[in-house]
């Protein structure tokens, strides 16, 4: 695990971000420069398909043009806010999708058992992530991977314990126990950390 | 309430809130306590910012060029539609008024550089006045002399229905987009309008907004073809070389008028 000083710092982000609030399109394209690659890993995530996840990323850069001038009152780090835009059309895009169609579950479901059936190791990135997305990242590591990869799952694509021991062909009572231990030990983690 | 003694247990469902997997009735009684007391909002606030650096944390990946060329057609469009708006606004008001106060302004500027030409140079007004007023009727003489030339396209369907007026002003390098039919595509497509010369690929000109009349900006080299379509595309459209992608909607030709 590299942990590089960040090559963009926060500061260059957020002033893009700003000047994008006042319809700088110069200022959006920097910012895709900097960002798109990280933003396409939480769209590819969370939808599991590389053209859906272009379009996602498409809809969450106009989205971004769009609402850039609330950005400042969120106080998030900027990479978090704009991976949560991504995350949140990514979300719709698979609500849009599943409507009329039963087979979005069995699109899904070969990819995720995919990224959980061997111990895979540490899939995360911490590549242009901010200082606590790092925190959480050392805290993260803690876990085993599989505990790691449910509860990060559970996160991108929103799914409840029944979901995911649906997807995942797990026993409901083996999520539902991940899942808490999970949260537990990032939770005394965090504390040491914060 | 006894959540707010038990910091464990209330970081905890915090923590299974922002994570999500608090579902149903709990994650209403959460909700609920939250609105009432400030440590519970606190955490729960807390958790949903540490959990929102696991979105940070995904593997990076390259998304194809064709991407950010759909966001730069998309945002010019916005940018298009929102200038009409502007444009349009003042436009309603009085135009008597408007047309008014641009003569006069016309008139003063002028008056004010005869006043100084006259000034300097010690001539007669009267001899100024004249020459000037020759001038300005051998211009007006020449300008309604030269015609405007303008292109005119009317792009029908596949019935010969009219769906959409063009027309091009090589001076402005203006094109105007006009729909008249009903057709409107889906949220999630474009429509593109192309040129289609007698040598080599179709050149785009542009993606459509959703309103009724909207304005591209074209070079007159770009326009310069016997025919123009409009094809349906993803949103956003695609890049000029590949050519359109998906089905030609609208087709027309494009004629040269002197207005």
């Amino acid at each position: 695990m590299t942990s590089l000083t960040p090559i963009h710092p926060d500061t260059t982000l957020i002033a893009l971000i700003d000047r994008v609030a006042l319809a700088d399109e110069k200022a959006l394209r920097e910012l895709y420069e900097l960002t798109s690659s990280k933003l396409y890993g939480v769209a590819v995530r969370v939808v599991t398909n590389r053209q859906w996840a272009e379009d996602v990323l498409q809809e969450a850069f106009i989205n971004i043009w769009k609402i850039a001038g609330d950005y400042k009152a969120t106080l998030s780090p900027p990479m978090a806010w704009m991976a949560l835009v991504v995350r949140s059309r990514g979300l719709d895009f698979l609500r849009r999708r599943a409507v009329g169609r039963a087979d979005r579950m069995q699109e899904l479901d070969d990819v995720i058992s995919d990224t959980v059936a061997g111990d895979a190791p540490n899939p995360m990135d911490v590549a242009q992530a901010s200082e606590q997305a790092k925190a959480l990242h050392n805290c993260l590591s803690l876990l085993d991977n599989k505990q790691r990869e449910v509860v990060s799952l559970a996160y991108m694509r929103d799914m409840s314990h029944g979901e995911l021991a649906v997807q995942l062909k797990l026993p409901l009572g083996t999520v539902k126990t991940w899942i808490r231990r999970g949260l537990e030990q990032l939770r005394g983690c965090m504390a040491k950390l914060a | 309430m006894n959540l707010i003694q038990n910091p464990a247990l209330l970081e905890q469902l915090a923590a299974s809130y922002a994570l999500g997997t608090l579902r149903g009735g709990a994650r209403r009684r959460f909700e609920a306590l939250a609105r009432n007391h400030a440590e519970v909002r606190a955490q729960a606030l807390i958790w949903q910012g540490r959990m929102a650096s696991v979105a940070e944390l995904q593997p990076q990946a390259a998304p194809s060029p064709v991407v950010w060329q759909r966001i730069e057609n998309l945002v010019k469009a916005e940018k298009e539609s929102k200038a009409m708006q502007a444009a349009r606004a003042p436009a309603k008001a009085d135009k008597t008024w408007w047309d008014s106060l641009n003569l006069w302004r016309g008139l003063s500027s002028m008056g004010a550089g005869v006043a100084a030409v006259a000034l300097m140079a010690g001539v007669n007004l009267n001899s100024v006045n004249t020459k000037l007023n020759g001038e300005v009727q051998e211009l007006t003489a020449k300008l309604s002399a030269t015609p405007e030339i303008q292109y005119v396209a009317v792009l029908a369907d596949d019935k010969a229905a009219a769906s959409m007026l063009v027309t091009f002003d090589p001076k402005s390098k203006r094109l105007t987009l006009k729909r008249v039919g009903g057709f409107q595509e889906q949220a999630d497509k474009s429509l593109q309008l192309w040129a289609l010369p007698t040598a080599g690929g179709a050149k785009s000109l542009g993606v459509l907004g959703s309103d009724a009349v909207m304005r591209l900006t074209a070079a007159g080299s770009d326009v310069n073809a016997p025919t123009l379509a409009i094809s349906l595309e993803p949103k956003g459209g695609v890049p000029s070389a590949g050519g359109p992608t998906g089905p030609v909607l609208f087709k027309g030709a494009l004629i040269e008028t002197a207005l």
